[in-house]
């Protein structure tokens, strides 16, 4: 697919039918702890009162068509420095490499709309191996497992926890750093 | 640890703050905490009403039952409720002999009693300390990876390494 045909923007309270396609499919919802939306009225309600209040969501699209969505939650107060994110899109999309763009394109205004951002974070379900690619192949380090660590609709989950740290271009020198500076002046590096 | 020098663990209530003061109020065990060392009594008996009896899990270690320091866990609700963070502080005259170890498998076997739904008790310990990290790995807790920049600790970005207990792991 020509990637240019790949966007990501806010959601819009038109993009209720697309939504409603994938957000009603179970194999795209499962993963995450959404329910699967089954009619019009709790499409529209979803994006009204959660996707468009919410930090950092985005629509992910294919000729301005709702198809996915990624998510970041911001941590507050001292835990503004870290942030998860999530993502999903519609199964007609799957194993194209569509996630991968989506995701890359996401990381660098991630940390530029959220100026204490130093680490964006995911974590999946070890058994979850497509979405693992899809954050390797961005570039997130996997940093380990986390055993038993929570409740996914009613199953007791591990997770592989990954990491993309904030990069900053050291003019002079032309090379990227990762995560030893810091443009925020409340955290010089320890 | 013989029969004259048991280590167990209580709550900790406003009348222990004399003991509380001797490791609250020490640099050195404040170093790797969230908190900067306590400075008068007041204080000290502020933070054991505010923080320490609310808690939902902290306990006094003691030797021949003088608290020497806390063993903490931390309950979360919903989908995370099956696990719980471990944090302890020790006084430091009593650091290296195995004290802490003893207390964390005894806290853990505690908590893992006390709640069914427990699966798994983490802590999370700075890549530098690595005294800390001795512990847990003598207690028996799995290392699991470094979280990087993971969080802010006196105004510092830190590394964290993350360990976990899980209820099937537990022994004596």
């Amino acid at each position: 697919m020509d990637s240019s045909r790949i966007t990501l923007r806010p959601f819009k309270l038109t993009d209720v039918d697309d939504f409603l396609t994938w957000g009603s499919d179970d194999q795209v919802i499962r993963p995450l702890r959404w329910t699967t939306i089954s009619t019009m009225e709790e499409a529209f309600n979803f994006i009204k009162d959660v996707c468009i209040p919410h930090p950092w969501r985005r629509s992910i699209c294919i000729d301005d068509r709702s198809i996915g969505f990624i998510s970041v939650f911001p941590g507050s107060g001292d835990d503004r420095c870290r942030a998860d994110m999530g993502y999903a899109i519609a199964t007609k999309y799957w194993g194209q490499g569509i996630t991968t763009i989506a995701v890359k394109m996401a990381v660098p205004l991630v940390f530029k709309e959220l100026p204490d951002l130093v680490r964006l974070q995911a974590h999946t379900a070890i058994e979850n191996k497509a979405s693992q690619r899809v954050l390797e192949k961005v570039g997130f380090c996997k940093e380990g497992v986390l055993r038993k660590y929570t409740y996914l609709k009613g199953n007791i989950k591990d997770l592989a926890m990954y990491s993309f740290l904030i990069k900053i271009v050291t003019e002079i020198r032309g090379e990227e750093t990762e995560g030893t500076q810091f443009t925020m002046s409340s955290y010089p590096s320890a | 640890m013989d029969q004259e020098n048991e280590i167990t663990l209580r709550k900790l209530t406003v009348d222990d703050v004399d003991d509380f003061m001797v490791w609250a109020t020490d640099p050195k065990v404040a170093h790797f905490c969230s908190w900067e060392p306590h400075t008068s009594v007041e204080d000290a008996i502020a933070y054991i009403e505010n923080v320490v009896v609310p808690h939902p899990w902290l306990r006094a270690i003691c030797l021949n039952n003088r608290p020497i320091g806390a063993i903490s866990v931390t309950s979360n609700s919903g989908a995370d409720k099956c696990r719980g963070e471990m944090g302890y502080v020790l006084a430091s005259a009593y650091w290296g002999k195995g004290i802490v170890t003893k207390a964390v498998k005894i806290a853990a076997k505690m908590v893992f009693e006390e709640r069914e739904e427990m699966e798994r008790v983490e802590a999370l310990v700075d890549v530098e300390n690595g005294g800390s990290q001795r512990v847990l790995e003598k207690a028996g807790f799995v290392r699991e990876g470094v979280l990087r920049k993971y969080l802010v600790q006196k105004g510092r970005i830190r590394d964290m390494v993350m360990f976990s207990l899980l209820r099937t792991e537990l022994r004596d």
